[in-house]
């Protein structure tokens, strides 16, 4: 609400080059009060989308990995490592990683957002999502990368 | 009274407003007199909230193969179980809930079967809720119901 005050206590005294001032100032302003201020809502709902279909089709092929030999055979440890050494399938994991990370963490922001609103909520629910979306995909590259050494030793 | 002192008066009625007319979860759990669009917003999220917790526990379920092959096997054993088994289904029929429905919502926010606009008659039925939405929640209930089938026989016949 800051920038009501800002510009209430302007409006009688308003010429068009402070109208344009006011206007910059009201857009950092609102920068500022949303929380990811380099992206609106519009974007940040196609980003939504963009990797929820994206992750539709690596996570078909990730789980047919598991389906072209004996579902138990395929989980025995030689044969997830042997699929860990292969780079298209380690690079696979990893945007299967990124994209459910992003759309998941990001649904879990639009449903903490609906049940509540007030700028300290936003504000935390965007740092606490952010914050675990990449703890989760660090952590998981960890696994890539350590699984994809096994071949080295 | 300033402008300064009337807008601090809006704000703190804005404020005060915003807190009384919300009923919280309740609103959001409340399935009944919203019909099956409000069942379909429900299961989005509650599947939504399911699954991102599945991925964060196979994150670290998987993360014990870097400790090798006994780390693995008993990280396995959990789900080798008829709860894990089960539980497992429970991720196949949420997941494929999930995504038909969310292709139907992507359609539906872009304004695909919405139906057309028009004046609004006695009683009152909105066009967007409509016989495409409606079959389009069918076809995610169905489809979920059977990759679930087809999971539960994977998981227990081992094939």
């Amino acid at each position: 609400m800051g920038q009501m005050y800002f510009l209430v206590e302007n409006e009688e005294t308003m010429t068009s080059d402070s109208i344009k001032n006011n206007r910059n100032n009201n857009k950092n302003l609102t920068k500022w009060f949303s929380e990811i201020p380099f992206l609106r809502e519009s974007q940040i709902m196609k980003i939504h989308y963009i990797t929820g279909v994206g992750a539709l089709f690596v996570v078909a092929i990730h789980i047919m990995m598991r389906l072209i030999m004996p579902f138990n055979m395929s989980l025995e440890f030689e044969n997830v490592i042997l699929n860990y050494k292969n780079i298209f399938y380690a690079l696979l994991l990893e945007s299967i990683l990124i994209l459910i990370a992003i759309h998941g963490f990001n649904g879990l922001r639009v449903i903490l957002l609906e049940i509540r609103q007030t700028q300290i909520w936003e504000r935390a629910v965007n740092i606490l999502v952010i914050v675990a979306m990449i703890g989760i995909i660090a952590y998981g590259t960890r696994t890539i990368i350590i699984a994809n050494g096994f071949s080295l030793g | 009274m300033t402008t300064a002192s009337s807008a601090k008066r809006i704000d703190d009625n804005y404020n005060k407003n915003d807190r009384t007319n919300r009923e919280g979860l309740r609103g959001w759990l409340n399935p009944l007199a919203y019909g099956w669009e409000r069942v379909s917003y429900w299961f989005q999220r509650l599947t939504g909230i399911f699954l991102l917790v599945y991925f964060i526990g196979h994150v670290y379920e998987t993360s014990s193969l870097v400790s090798g092959p006994d780390a693995w096997a008993a990280m396995l054993e959990l789900t080798q179980t008829i709860g894990g088994h089960l539980f497992l289904i429970l991720v196949i029929g949420a997941s494929t809930l999930h995504t038909v429905n969310g292709i139907r919502l992507i359609f539906t926010q872009s304004g695909q079967g919405l139906g057309k606009p028009g004046r609004p008659d006695y009683p009152y039925d909105p066009t967007s809720i409509n016989n495409k939405q409606r079959s389009g929640l069918w076809i995610a209930f169905i489809l979920a119901a059977v990759a679930m089938l087809y999971g539960a026989n994977v998981l227990f016949s081992g094939e």
